[in-house]
């Protein structure tokens, strides 16, 4: 990868970028509440499930295949997984917090990626209501756009995913910065398993019932300080 | 009752793929309903070994036809490829269940395998309930459930899947389960849930789902019913799973179709029966204003 590219995409991966994803907790709020999430181990077990049984043949798929269509400049198939993705994800607060944030980084890239013009098309489209602009499939796209490649892609995905993850329990548990360090070093391995192994040909599949159910549950909590 | 596997004949009428790479066999059952002088009828059917088709039952006054789901043999054998195709006529009304389990057996290699096509015409309502599937230790299933409805059609859809044979301590130790469901409307809107599980490999594990024994899904998809009644629906749904507590998890919410989803994690056959026909009668209430059915198997 060039040094150029890779400074584009670090920017979308970086937690400075305004994607909005400090108000979502994918559902861990409920976790919390709910008494499934007490401390940094089953933090630790929970994500990692999450991880590998529910984003590592949905979400990982859909980002190299987004990734492929931004390096090679194709609308298309961008479209095809962000709407199969759409309807596989049954919550309707982890959807639109997947469509918020993939709006977000869809619009910062479109304005400042000059040349780009599958980013700018696919905005487009999104604000069109032709795409439903999810997170992996913006993220995927741009920085396919930027240079990286399928594999690199996915691992960024999946880290920013798994920061945010640590960045919400901080707020949520007595979990601390050094704890948030060891558990977030601990989901490297499966992160980089995913990343490499998850190929595009199988059709999209997702394995994570129980955080599922509470994402679901999440909207009905009497106290929130969550937006999903 | 197990059942060896049945040689497919040639002069069955099977797909050319089948007859050379399976050794189970290829039963196929098609339904057609219509609506005729106010109640619903099979106008159409036929159905090959191992189905069984029995004739509807009318359990109360709005004409909907009740249909068993009937397997002898009790279930599914590696090289099986079984198959439902199930059209519904405008108005219709129809309730599927199944008198057991739907058992799948241990499979050396081959892949059981059962698609399930549903049609619902405009205004048609299909209450699709089985009975839960029992992946056996080693056993290979491959299900997927596709239905496209006409404006103004409903499906509710309960899909549940066991740990295994649990009375056995045989809990989540089938070699492969595939399951798909894929729910589209006139609009094309869709609502997609798929998940491959292999426990064997390091990304098809089931993971913390294993501390549970039933995992289910409930859908239902209508697009001409109004927000505020799938609202209202939602919020039924939520109260009456914040009731249950240890002994049943779950979530509702709505999908990218119009409609509801809900997912339950239960611990026991009772739990998940109990939640079942909870969910079920809120549907009918807040849908149709109708009350529960009670179910007659036999």
């Amino acid at each position: 990868m060039k040094t150029r590219g890779l400074l584009e995409g670090l920017r979308f991966t970086d937690t400075f970028f305004p994607s909005g994803g400090y108000a979502f907790s994918s559902g861990l709020e409920a976790a919390v509440q709910g008494g499934a999430v007490k401390d940094s181990d089953q933090l630790a077990r929970y994500v990692e499930d999450l991880l590998r049984g529910g984003m590592s043949r949905r979400e990982a798929i859909a980002v190299k295949l987004a990734n492929r269509a931004g390096a090679a400049g194709t609308l298309d198939p961008a479209v095809q997984v962000d709407r199969e993705l759409d309807s596989t994800k049954l919550g309707r607060e982890s959807r639109l917090a997947s469509r918020q944030m993939g709006r977000q980084v869809l619009k910062v890239a479109a304005d400042q990626l000059r040349g780009k013009t599958v980013l700018t098309e696919y905005r487009d489209a999104v604000e069109a209501g032709k795409a439903p602009g999810h997170l992996a499939v913006s993220f995927g796209l741009t920085l396919g756009a930027c240079g990286w490649n399928g594999e690199e892609t996915a691992a960024a995905f999946l880290y920013q995913t798994a920061v945010g993850f640590v960045s919400a329990a901080m707020r949520l548990t007595p979990l601390g910065q050094r704890e948030g360090q060891r558990v977030l070093g601990e989901w490297l391995p499966v992160i980089d398993r995913i990343s490499r192994e998850v190929g595009t040909e199988t059709p999209m599949s997702s394995w994570s019932p129980i955080q599922d159910i509470y994402a679901m549950r999440h909207g009905r909590l009497e106290w929130r300080l969550f937006r999903s | 009752m197990i059942v060896s596997p049945v040689p497919v004949s040639p002069k069955r009428k099977t797909s050319p793929d089948i007859l050379t790479e399976s050794v189970g066999r290829a039963g196929a059952l098609r339904l057609e309903y219509a609506r005729r002088n106010g109640r619903t009828i099979i106008a159409r059917s036929h159905c090959t070994t191992p189905w069984h088709l029995l004739p509807p039952i009318y359990l109360d006054e709005t004409g909907a036809a009740y249909t068993l789901l009937v397997n002898p043999s009790g279930g599914l054998v590696g090289g099986d490829r079984l198959s439902i195709d199930m059209r519904l006529g405008g108005d219709t009304h129809v309730l599927i269940s199944a008198p057991s389990a739907n058992r799948v057996y241990r499979s050396q290699g081959e892949v059981s395998i059962q698609d399930i096509k549903i049609t619902l015409g405009a205004g048609a309502v299909l209450e699709w309930l089985p009975e839960h599937t029992i992946p056996f230790a080693g056993s290979r299933f491959r299900q997927s459930i596709h239905a496209t409805l006409e404006s103004g059609a409903t499906i509710l859809l309960w899909d549940a899947v066991a740990s295994g044979r649990i009375a056995r301590n045989e809990r989540w130790a089938f070699a492969s389960l595939e399951n798909e469901i894929r729910i589209t409307t006139a609009a094309g809107h869709s609502l997609v849930e798929r998940y491959a599980l292999d426990p064997a490999t390091d990304l098809g594990s089931v993971g913390l789902a294993a501390e549970w024994d039933y995992v289910a899904s409930l859908f239902v998809i209508n697009d001409t019913v109004t927000p505020e009644v799938w609202s209202r629906l939602e919020a039924r749904i939520g109260l009456l799973l914040d009731e249950q507590t240890g002994s049943l998890l779950g979530g509702v919410s709505q999908p990218a179709a119009p409609g509801v989803a809900v997912k339950v994690l239960a611990r026991t056959a009772p739990d998940l029966t109990g939640a079942l026909d909870a969910l079920w009668a809120a549907v009918r209430a807040e849908l149709w204003n109708l009350p529960p059915v009670a179910w007659r198997k036999y």
